[in-house]
């Protein structure tokens, strides 16, 4: 059956190492020379065979990949696509005139409909590719030969909280597994000191869906995002609320192994009671991998500056791109970084808004792209850029301030690069007005499985066994690679 | 065009056989569709399933994809070549049901008739309201509906945002035009209810016929049957060679009861109790007195909290709004549980609670009488975003309607009915009909055309000492909010009158002399003119608190002062007592269709309350009689009454499976929420037979259920592995060993409270709360006498409690139908650096230096005996000393110079007992269930 090896514990991929362990992993003997070999080979835990066990254990893809991890750069809030990447200069022409009843038909704020609304920013090719990008991107800018842009994407739903659950786990309903948790689990982890799939947060505000962007929904809760906070402890429960000294801590820890012991010697052939030892293992090693794997201190002062850590405008999401990179570089296999609250949700004041929000990203993302690629990282990682939806090409018109825009799903702007993807590209083109995709439209499914394709998956293999369905995260939708991408 | 479809399509959509009822032989036959809706539309190949199933490849099914060029040839063909005129001809009655239901009924239809206007059914649109017929068949530019919205006054935009209806489309406008053009026509032939899509083969399916009392099986070894489970069992066993590993050590036995039945370890007293206890019926005894703790409910309510969906919060939505009243449900079930509400009746009431008796005419309110109306909040755990505006669409109330029935059928009927909400299901035989039929159930109860507010979705029911209470708290605060409201409008009114007045000399006298009338007059007293002015001109007559202060700026500190004072004494409020319940909405329900593909934009045949038809000869299909027709369709008395047939061939298997699992680790069918055709089939098909009927002989007793599993034999042996079990039974299907269990979020929270003297056990009411603290962690609100139980914890989605999320509680998405247990390591850390276990342990360990001061030996006794509900061995109690003193020594140092020596020994002391404690709570003794 098509799939099948992942909708159970029992198929990870090598199958002579799997062979192996089949006939060993339920006794004790196996369950710890499986944990001894784990830590050879990357296997985080002891193997089990039951239903719902789960490890990080690397496996392997389905077909030669192009890219081994994820950097996902989440825009919560709709980034407006008419004033960054998709220039509509007939808005000029068009401007103040009233919106057509389709667009009327979907839009959030009926009550503060405005006309048509030219971008007030100036558009200029840039790089080889000559991609066409606004004024607020001056760094983008020097980055464009590196990026796939994708012009032409389109979502099912004008409101925040439905469209992020569709963006981070295809469909507009909360409790399915998110992106990276997929990716985890199709693929395990690089690293087993970590965790597979880390998410950086902005301190400032959790984004809207708060915890429920990074679940792992009915997968096992081993890949669900491990929330990394850019402050310390960057993880939750790192440490205790007292630091103790390293003689206490062993003295306690040898305490534990000694019960842990005695109780195991009486139940042989018991593999959970040697996972949950291990787990105990793991957490200590965590302890020392974790604050190490983060430590931007051990960079250059020049790498710092280039992430724009030196300036307050760009210190907190230079922060959070620089750790991704140090992630990555000890695979991590999957990071996304959040930036305060939905600081794209420009209803008002359309400009300044922008200003700001283009102002804290726009360095520290171009010096992501260029650190990976000048550490040969940006080959095997994907980057990828991008919010919930786009916005409308209309104004919006609130009690006090200038013109905002309110959200738009039926057109927007993306884009990938690196790990395989097409560069300096630009993919599909929205109407003359910039409100829908018309051209190479790109369903948030097709861009879900166009990203495991990249990883060496196929979206319709990728499957857990649920309720008698073979759920992927695609879900049922038709969703296609988008071949064009790809490099 | 049809030779394209000749080539890749007819083989299997019109000639051979036509697959999902589509035929693609000819045009009309294409813009008809199948079960999916049409395969065109004309004039959009983006909106056109047949495009989007061959650009992603699953259509041709196996066969070979087309080509992009041969895909483009299709596009062109249906956005330029399709004229307009050929599908006009085909406009129905079905075709424009959606325009209406979508972009009218909100404010035309069931409860609310504006300008006494229907527009549900054609004859009410024909008819139409105050300002003439809605439509006039054959004539568009007569017909009111159609110009109203071609004006843009309806829907009315300044009401948009209020219903969360938007206008309609241009598409939705030309189908509605050519719909009247065509002489509004009916609805095609009805196909509705007819004809049977279900076969006896289907039928024949083990878990679609009734279970039969089997005869007990024979065995050899008849000393291993401590009851008629065993025979089941120990038969299987035998057929294997196997046999039951040997028994459980008392001590074993004795947590493991503890933890299973109520859901907590035993204390010191009740461990030496009966481990003192010789009796042959020491056992027996400690079962019964266990089923009779008022734990028990606790423990097993979470079970089916679980299923129900149960959550303090609404969900999806970022503001996760609490439930204020989720919780009377809650007690519902702790309540019904304790007292062996027998099944049949516990689900009857959960479903249609409110049919049963007239709760609308009561003398007196009752406990019971608020039960049985909190028992169908069972049908309001679904998320339900739809409280705020903006997340109030069609598509939204259609959803928690769907996960409404998802949580009734996962958990109930152990069958994937959800999966014909778009289609036939693919694998058992339930036709997407029978799944409209059982939405059409809940329909007059959630009727997505005439929808409410969660928040408003309450019944005013209440124990009269709850409600006065209450309303003690909150009668003066009110008082003083309408005492600052009422001035504040008469410091505003001025304002607003002269603000309004500036604006309306602007325009022609006439106009403004008749806009001061308007606004002289009081809202209620105004005359139709006025009333049409007051909407008119709605934005000058009305001044928003927001545009008042912009226009006043000098107010602007007042407003800010008064707006801060009104939310502070709202804030002390306290809920008012009501319950939140499923009822039926009374009076005629809006019509239910077949919705293809589950779009509201896409209705098919009709469809009537019903049950699935597979069931038909097995049972009584469900049929409704209304029990008070004026209030109530009787919808949901039906089904409940379809449900708990003694026949059933589900209800009974489904609930003895999901019992028999929260022993066994696993249930006899492994996949409790599926019994259908991809669902496994059972391994011991017998027993869960045996177990089905014994459990309605017992007059659906769950408690007879408990002590018969409890007291089997299978239960009370060990989960050492037997040798011939390693190889004849590896993964312990055939129960040769009791299985060895990672203790549930709740039951280890709950244990590491309850070993720590850390326990409230106040039972029932609002649950407590939870805190997020500055680093992340999520902990319950301490009370007074410590922490309470989970299950009297908050359950709010967006912030669960961290020791439990991190121990597997479940995403609630809708429901939970088991539990997953994984072993990772942030469980490692939440135990070793969260606050719960490390400050219990410290707390424990106080007063045990308090009770015992230096009587070192009965410390590490008291320990065993509390977390593991055991004495400790010579062995252990000496190497527990010496682990003591390692540890005193290591605190010692770690206390640094600050304290003087002589306190600092004493701390040292103590926090040494704390570690121990500590090690204690975190070993796998403690974690698991032996």
């Amino acid at each position: 059956m098509r799939g099948e090896r992942r909708t159970s514990w029992s198929a990870a991929r090598a199958p002579t190492r799997r062979h192996f362990f089949s006939r060993i992993a339920d006794g004790l003997h196996g369950a710890a020379l499986a944990s001894l070999l784990g830590a050879d080979t990357g296997r985080a835990a002891a193997l089990t065979h039951q239903r719902g066990a789960a490890d990080l254990a690397v496996r392997h893809p389905d077909f030669q990949p192009r890219a081994k991890s994820v950097i996902h750069l989440f825009m919560n809030g709709g980034p407006s696509q008419v004033d960054m990447f998709d220039p509509k200069p007939l808005l000029r022409r068009y401007e103040g005139q009233e919106a057509p009843r389709d667009i009327l038909s979907k839009i959030e704020f009926a009550d503060e409909i405005g006309g048509l609304l030219p971008s007030p920013f100036e558009f200029a090719p840039c790089g080889q590719c000559g991609m066409e990008v606004s004024e607020l991107l001056p760094h983008f800018a020097e980055i464009a030969d590196e990026v796939t842009l994708i012009r032409s994407m389109w979502g099912e739903s004008f409101n925040h909280e439905p469209s992020l659950y569709l963006m981070h786990s295809g469909r507009i309903l909360p409790g399915r597994p998110s992106l990276g948790s997929w990716v985890v689990y199709g693929l395990g982890s690089e690293n087993r000191n970590l965790p597979g799939y880390v998410v950086l947060d902005d301190p400032k505000k959790l984004p809207v869906n708060g915890i429920q962007n990074w679940q792992s929904g009915w997968l096992p809760p081993v890949f669900q995002g491990t929330r990394v906070r850019s402050e310390d402890p960057p993880l939750l429960n790192l440490y205790p609320a007292e630091q103790r000294a390293s003689p206490l801590v062993e003295a306690e820890r040898d305490l534990l192994r000694r019960l842990n012991r005695g109780h195991l010697s009486g139940r042989p052939w018991q593999p959970d009671l040697q996972a949950r030892i291990s787990s105990y293992e793991l957490a200590a090693r965590m302890q020392l991998a974790a604050p190490e794997a983060l430590d931007i201190s051990q960079e250059s002062e020049a790498t710092r500056r280039m992430y724009g850590i030196d300036r307050e405008e760009t210190a907190s999401y230079g922060t959070r791109c620089l750790m991704a990179r140090r992630l990555v570089e000890r695979g991590v296999r999957f990071v996304q970084i959040f930036i305060e609250y939905q600081i794209w949700d420009a209803h008002s004041d359309l400009e300044e808004s922008l200003r700001y929000s283009c102002g804290k990203t726009d360095q520290p993302i171009a010096a992501l792209i260029k650190d990976l690629k000048q550490r040969g990282l940006l080959d095997s990682t994907l980057v990828i850029w991008g919010g919930e939806f786009g916005r409308m090409p209309l104004g919006q018109v609130r009690d006090a301030g200038s013109a905002g825009r309110d959200h738009g799903p039926d057109g927007f702007s993306m884009w990938m690069a690196g790990g395989g993807v097409k560069r300096g590209h630009v993919h599909g083109i929205t109407d003359e007005l910039g409100h829908k995709a018309v051209e190479g439209r790109v369903s948030v499914h097709d861009f879900h499985a166009t990203m495991l394709h990249l990883l060496g998956m196929d979206h319709r293999e990728l499957t857990h066994e649920r309720h008698g369905l073979r759920e992927r995260l695609t879900d049922q939708y038709p969703a296609r690679v988008v071949t064009e991408l790809l490099a | 065009m049809l030779p394209v479809f000749q080539q890749h399509c007819t083989a299997c959509h019109g000639e051979a056989s036509t697959q999902a009822e589509l035929d693609l032989r000819s045009l009309d036959a294409a813009l008809r569709g199948g079960t999916s809706g049409p395969a065109v539309i004309a004039g959009d190949s983006a909106g056109s399933l047949l495009v989007a199933k061959l650009v992603s490849g699953s259509m041709p099914m196996g066969g070979e994809r087309l080509a992009p060029s041969e895909i483009e040839v299709i596009r062109h063909w249906i956005d330029e070549d399709l004229p307009a005129s050929k599908v006009a001809r085909a406009v129905t009655e079905r075709d424009v049901l959606p325009v209406f239901q979508m972009r009218c009924v909100t404010c035309h239809g069931k409860r609310r008739k504006e300008a006494g206007l229907d527009l549900r059914t054609r004859a009410s649109r024909l008819r139409g309201g105050e300002s003439g017929p809605a439509v006039i068949p054959g004539d568009p530019e007569g017909s009111l509906a159609l110009q109203r919205v071609l004006a843009g006054e309806m829907p009315p935009p300044h009401m948009l945002m209020e219903f969360n209806v938007r206008p309609p489309g241009s598409k939705e406008v030309e189908t509605l035009k050519a719909w009247i053009a065509g002489g509004a026509r009916p609805d095609p032939e009805s196909q509705a209810e007819s004809g049977s899509l279900v076969s006896d083969e289907d039928r024949s399916f083990w878990s679609f016929r009734p279970p039969e009392r089997p005869a007990l099986p024979e065995v050899s070894d008849t000393g291993s049957v401590f009851n008629p489970i065993d025979t089941f069992v120990v038969a299987r066993l035998e057929h294997e060679g196997l046999g039951y590993a040997p028994e459980a050590s008392r001590e074993t036995l004795l947590r493991r009861v503890y933890l299973d039945l109520i859901g907590l370890p035993p204390s010191p007293d009740e461990a030496i109790r009966f481990l003192n206890d010789d009796s042959p019926e020491a056992y027996q005894h400690l079962v019964d007195t266990l089923l009779d703790s008022e734990h028990y409910g606790e423990r097993w309510a979470q079970i089916w909290l679980d299923l129900a969906g149960y959550a303090d919060s609404e969900g999806i939505i970022d503001e996760d709004r609490i439930r204020e009243n989720a919780w009377r449900y809650r007690d519902y079930v702790v309540r019904a549980l304790n007292s062996d509400k027998p099944y049949d009746e516990f689900l009857t009431e959960q479903i249609a609670g409110d049919e049963l008796w007239d709760y609308r005419d009561l003398e007196e309110v009752t406990q019971q009488t608020v039960d049985r109306l909190a028992a169908t909040g069972f049908l309001r755990m679904a998320s339900d975003p739809t409280y705020s505006f903006a997340n109030a669409s069609l598509g939204e109330k259609l959803a928690v309607v769907a996960d409404q029935l998802e949580i009734l059928s996962s958990s109930v009927l152990g069958l994937t009915v959800g999966c014909a909400r778009c289609h036939d299901h693919k694998y058992d035989p339930i036709p997407q009909r029978d799944y409209y039929r059982l939405s059409a159930v809940l329909h007059t109860a959630f009727d997505p055309y005439d929808w409410v507010d969660p928040t408003e979705r309450l019944l005013d029911v209440a124990l009269e000492d709850e409600r006065r209470t209450a309303s003690d708290h909150n009668d003066p605060i009110e008082a003083r909010i309408e005492e600052l409201e009422s001035a504040w409008t008469s410091r505003t009114d001025e304002f607003r009158r002269n603000g309004v007045k500036a604006l309306a000399e602007e325009l022609p006298e006439s106009v403004s002399q008749d806009l001061l009338g308007v606004l002289d007059t009081p809202r209620s007293e105004r005359n139709e003119i006025q009333k049409y002015l007051a909407t008119k001109f709605r934005d000058i007559l009305e001044i928003r608190d927001g545009e008042l202060t912009q226009r006043f700026p000098e107010l602007a500190e007042e407003a800010e002062e008064f707006q801060e004072s009104v939310a502070a004494l709202k804030k002390t409020l306290v809920p008012k007592p009501r319950i939140r319940a499923a009822y039926d909405m009374g009076g005629e329900p809006s019509a239910v269709y077949l919705l293809r593909r589950g779009e509201p934009q896409s209705v098919g045949e009709r469809v009537y309350p019903g049950s699935p038809e597979v069931f038909d000869k097995a049972i009584e299909p469900l049929s409704v009689h209304a029990t008070r027709p004026a209030e109530t369709s009787g919808n949901r008395t039906a089904l409940a009454r379809w449900l708990t047939q003694t026949e059933h061939p589900l209800t009974s298997r489904v609930i003895v499976n999901r019992i028999w699992l929260n022993y066994f680790g696993r249930g006899i069918v492994s996949t409790p929420e599926n019994f259908g055709k991809t669902g496994a089939r059972p391994s011991h098909p017998r027993l869960l037979d045996w177990l089905a009927t014994e459990l309605v002989r017992s007059g659906w007793s769950l408690k007879h259920l408990h002590r018969l599993i409890v007291t089997s034999r299978a239960y009370r042996q060990s989960s050492r592995i037997p040798d011939a079990a390693r190889s004849g039974d590896p993964q312990n299907m055939l129960l040769s060993r009791m299985p060895l269990r990672r203790m549930p979020a709740e039951i280890l929270y709950d244990s590491i409270l309850r070993s720590g003297d850390r326990l409230d056990s106040t039972q029932f009411g609002p649950p407590t709360g939870v805190v997020v603290l500055p680093g992340g962690e999520t902990v319950a609100e301490k009370t007074r006498g410590g922490w309470r139980r989970a299950v009297y914890t908050l359950r709010r989605r967006s912030t669960p409690v961290t020791l439990m999320d991190t121990h597997d509680l479940p995403q609630l998405s809708p429901n939970c139908t088991e539990r997953s247990r994984s072993t990772v390591a942030t469980q490692a850390l939440q135990l070793e650096n969260g606050t719960l276990a490390r400050s219990v342990a410290q707390y424990l360990a106080g007063r045990l230096v308090d009770r015992f001061p230096d009587d070192t030996a009965q410390w590490v006794e008291q320990l065993y005996l509390r977390l593991y509900a055991r004495r400790p061995t010579g062995d252990e109690t000496t190497a527990a000393l010496q682990d003591l003193t390692r540890l005193r020594r290591e605190w010692y140092a770690q206390l640094g110079e600050q304290d003087d020596a002589a306190p600092r020994r004493l701390t040292s002391k103590w926090h040494a007992l704390g570690s121990l404690a500590h090690a204690m709570l975190s070993s796998n003794e403690f974690a698991f269930i032996d």
